[in-house]
């Protein structure tokens, strides 16, 4: 009988690479910040705090004062609530769309790579390389304009970024399974006999999550960004508020000498956007197979 | 410091190189204790290792996975990656210079003219985006000032030392336009460049092929003669080590556990793991087998180590007292070490 | 005399290399080309060969775990390499695979439990609650212990994982298996672990082996026949004692004098193989072994010998030769 390890319970990878996370002082301190953006989320979602956001004041371009702590808007309105509201927008956008541009992404790019060199790699290939080669923000316009009266109307944003976003997704994801096909345990699976799809499934995706992870919060920042310059440019959200459309305010405002919502709209983004980069990094030094696996 | 170059490869009357060698050795190292910071904890790859190589002696170190002969090669050129490695005792004296104290701007000196490495893939240890010629030019002006066609001349010679036919073309080739055997002949050049006196191999001919293998050997043992150069020969290939090396020192969890004369370590091995090794290597026998000898158990894990002897565990004599106490490393009668408490 | 439990015929794989403006076909590698053997039931096969031979392409082409150009191949009465996909499946349960890597050939996201389970869910062997038992049972008899089977792959040492490696290849009770250089990853201590391992398998099942090695000395004690591959071909096949006390071929000769023998008393041969294997791009006329041959004659590079029994007194009628020398 051989000896084994002397190994304290079960050790999967996901357990090893949560650890190594952990470690990680400075994606620690960044996943906490984005988790406090995320609470805040949900607590305006469910109507717990900022709902006053639109309630008109008396006094417009009022300072920052104990009320209003970034003071109010030229309606009297208080941006803190607005940008607090802007969170909410914020992460609705980047989950609705990180989570299926990258599950779109992840099973069309898994189905490329395995069935690379025969018909099925070169559709899917083909596709997003046309996608790829629209100009975002035309693309956006179009589809905005196409589903203009339509149900769907207050999603053509979210169509739109989900309908571009994959691809990147596709492709790594492609790469990395090309790669995995050569793998031995890909050859034993069809060795025992299992079929095409459910290698896929089974072993091929799976072996992916390290960078369906990683891109998915790619995908999320860059939702938040799009979304903040689409409404800036009129294109995006038009019920309720985000930094975008307290950006597009700012752009007066500033000429009046007021900060107040161009402060507060790029704080509470740049804050989000570089806490969620840092731990997106950390993230992905912890998922590193190579690194992870001993 | 720059090296000298050699026209002709120093050839060496046969008798010297028999007779006893009063000099000082070409490498010295006493209790050398490397350290590597892991997820698991700290752990000691090298625990204590002392040894001596002499001019134009070719020394074998053999072990398996863990054992820790790569990090002492790396460590004689302190590669040692740090960190998360580092040397934490012990000193090493290459040819009078102090390894351990050496900053790096000294050492990068000492890397390829003093003493030379090569390493198990040639692939991988050559660029694949320059040629041969640019790779070896760039070595030989790193410890030579000399003019680049020179560097180039003295290149060509070396090709030719290594019996590379065709050298002039070949100098321009690409890594990938050699096979493996010639690509190690080529890693054999750049080492030997500079004339260096001692020469580390780590596993030169495993990634080969048996019979390229045989070349490839004879090449480095014909050099090594010639240019009367002390060899450090690392493997685990007990077959190797029977052919090309006077002595030996056996590796087990970053200890010795044995070293004698090539000759008596195989005709008479001390140490329990040292015979279970010779045992159990797959070899050429005379007659069929049923079943192969085995060594039972598996290497332990170096973040684990079990308490006293290391091979205790495996050890079909242990007895209570070894896994008690760590066996230190004693003479033998017939000139040798080990490091157990129920030797042969 | 039995059929044979595997028989080949003529296999060929061949990879078109293409070039020119239009990427036409200019030449081919000739992986494989033309090998035939056959192996009985409960015998194992030693298929040596150094780098690029073709060893490896052929234990993978015998299972049609990848293209093949031509030739026929019987493994227990049915004729792989026409059947249809449904077919091919089942004909699965009784030819496995084991391989070289113990750390590529574990799918690292599953469990061991999970690993060697998936054949019998595959083919749906038993009812699910057996199945678990039956991985244990396999788990023991390739020497591990039951605690294993929650734990992941990179948990393990290779010898270990070799071992999973077998008890997978072992769950649909296979008639034949291909071992694809099982031990050559392995430290030199735990190769005759596993070794041992296979051979108590074969003795105790009655299965037929495919042994592929680069290493004559691995493959000597564990086979009942060997067979000597060069540049895809098949250049010698004996009884195993038979090739190791007599080899023919001047290849197997070369090769076994190459070995590097842990007796340092023993006279060191003298190196008698230069240059390397010849390039698919130019390949030599004739006998492929030629260009590097110490005893070639003229005819050896007008034309290819075939495999044939060697008509000498002390060999048996078993022993082949691919060599105009006989």
């Amino acid at each position: 009988m051989s000896e084994e390890n002397i190994s304290t319970g079960r050790d999967s990878l996901w357990s090893k690479s949560r650890r190594k996370l952990m470690r990680d002082r400075a994606g620690v301190a960044a996943m906490i910040v984005v988790g406090v953006y995320g609470l805040i989320a949900i607590l305006v979602y469910l109507g717990l705090i900022g709902e006053n956001w639109s309630t008109l004041g008396e006094e417009g371009f009022g300072g920052m004062s104990s009320e209003h702590w970034f003071g109010t808007n030229i309606n009297g309105q208080d941006i803190f609530s607005r940008a607090i509201q802007g969170i909410k927008t914020a992460f609705e956008v980047g989950l609705v769309v990180a989570v299926t541009a990258t599950a779109i992404g992840g099973i069309l790019g898994a189905i490329a790579g395995y069935f690379h060199r025969t018909i099925v790699d070169e559709v899917i290939m083909w596709l997003y390389g046309c996608i790829d080669a629209i100009p975002f923000y035309l693309f956006v316009a179009a589809v905005a304009f196409s589903l203009k009266g339509t149900d769907l109307q207050p999603w053509g944003m979210h169509i739109a970024m989900i309908a571009t976003f994959w691809s990147s997704t596709c492709r790594i994801v492609r790469g990395e399974v090309i790669k995995i096909r050569g793998l031995e345990y890909i050859q034993a699976a069809k060795a025992v006999g299992v079929g095409p799809l459910t290698i896929v499934r089974r072993h091929v995706m799976p072996n992916t999550t390290h960078i369906l992870l990683v891109q998915s919060t790619i995908a999320f920042v860059g939702a938040i960004k799009s979304e903040v310059i689409l409404t800036f440019l009129g294109l995006g959200v038009v019920d309720g508020v985000s930094w975008g459309t307290m950006l597009s305010e700012s752009t007066s405002d500033v000429l009046r000498g007021h900060f107040g919502n161009f402060l507060g709209a790029s704080g509470f983004l740049f804050v989000l956007v570089i806490s969620f980069n840092m731990f997106a990094d950390a993230l992905q030094d912890a998922l590193d197979p190579k690194k992870v696996s001993s | 410091m720059l090296c000298k170059t050699r026209s002709t490869p120093r050839k060496l009357a046969p008798e010297s190189i028999m007779s006893e060698s009063t000099s000082k050795p070409v490498l010295s190292i006493q209790d050398l204790v490397v350290e590597f910071k892991t997820e698991a904890g700290l752990i000691r790859a090298l625990d204590g290792v002392s040894f001596e190589v002499q001019e134009g002696e070719a020394l074998g170190i053999v072990g398996e996975s863990g054992c820790g002969k790569s990090v002492t090669a790396l460590s004689i050129l302190k590669l040692i990656p740090s960190p998360p490695g580092r040397i934490a005792g012990g000193s090493i004296e290459l040819d009078g210079v102090d390894v351990v104290s050496q900053p790096d701007a000294e050492m990068r000196k000492v890397r390829g003219s003093l003493a030379s490495m090569i390493f198990q893939e040639p692939m991988t240890a050559l660029n694949p985006v320059f040629t041969i010629g640019n790779q070896m030019v760039e070595i030989i002006r790193v410890h030579q000032k000399v003019s680049k066609a020179e560097a180039k001349k003295q290149a060509i010679e070396m090709l030719r030392t290594v019996n590379i036919e065709s050298p002039e073309q070949r100098i321009d080739q690409y890594p990938h336009e050699l096979s493996g055997g010639m690509r190690q002949r080529v890693m054999i050049a750049m080492a030997l460049s500079c004339s260096p006196k001692l020469l580390i191999a780590d596993e030169p001919t495993t990634a080969l092929d048996v019979t390229v293998q045989a070349q490839v050997m004879e090449e480095i043992s014909r050099l090594q003669r010639e240019m009367n150069m002390g060899l450090i020969l690392i493997t685990h290939d007990l077959g190797v080590i029977a052919e090309s090396c006077t002595r030996v020192v056996v590796m087990y969890c970053g200890k010795i556990i044995e070293m004698a004369e090539t000759e008596e370590l195989f005709r008479n091995p001390r140490h329990p793991y040292t015979r279970g090794l010779l045992d159990s290597i797959p070899r050429i026998r005379e007659k069929k087998l049923e079943t192969l000898p085995i060594i039972e158990g598996m290497v332990p894990d170096l973040a684990n180590l079990p308490k006293g002897c290391r091979f205790a565990d495996r050890c079909p004599k242990a007895e209570d007292h070894c896994r008690e106490n760590e066996p230190p490393l004693e003479d033998t009668e017939s000139g040798g070490k080990v490091a157990c408490f129920i030797p042969n | 005399m039995e059929e044979p439990l595997v028989q080949v015929k003529n296999l060929k794989t061949h990879y078109p290399i293409k070039g020119g403006l239009l990427n036409r076909p200019i030449g081919a590698v000739k992986a494989v080309n033309g090998v035939s053997l056959d192996i009985q039931a409960g015998q194992t096969f030693g298929l040596v060969g150094e780098s690029g031979c073709g060893k490896s392409t052929f234990g993978r082409s015998i299972l049609r775990l990848q293209h093949v150009t031509s030739g026929e191949v019987q493994i227990n009465g049915k004729d792989i390499l026409s059947l249809d996909r449904q077919e091919l499946v089942k004909a699965r349960a009784d030819m496995q695979i084991i391989f070289q890597d113990p750390y590529g050939s574990l799918n690292p996201r599953m469990t061991i439990r999970q690993i060697v389970r998936e054949p019998l869910d595959t083919h749906k062997i038993g009812e699910r609650a057996d199945r678990d038992a039956e991985v244990m049972r396999l788990l023991e008899i390739c020497g591990l212990r039951r605690s294993v089977a929650d734990r992941y792959p990179h948990e393990f040492s290779g010898g270990q994982r070799q071992r999973i490696g077998i008890a997978r290849a072992l769950a649909l009770k296979p008639k034949f298996i291909v071992a694809d250089e099982p031990v050559s990853a392995l430290d030199v201590s735990v190769q005759s672990q596993v070794l041992n391992l296979i051979s108590n398998l074969q003795k105790e099942f009655g299965i037929s082996f495919l042994f592929i090695s680069h290493d004559l000395a691995v493959v000597q004690h564990i086979s009942h026949e060997v067979g000597v591959m060069y540049f895809g071909e098949l250049v010698e096949r004996a009884p195993a004692e038979e090739l190791y006390a007599a080899p023919k071929h001047p290849y197997t000769q070369a090769l076994l004098k190459a070995i590097p023998q842990p007796d340092p008393g023993r006279e060191k041969e003298h190196v008698s193989l230069t240059g390397d294997i010849p390039s698919h791009n130019d390949p030599p006329k004739g006998c492929p072994f030629q260009p590097r041959c110490p005893v070639a004659k003229p005819e050896c590079a007008e034309s290819k010998p075939p495999l044939k029994p060697v008509d000498v007194e002390e060999t048996s009628s078993k022993h082949q030769v691919a060599c105009w020398l006989y």
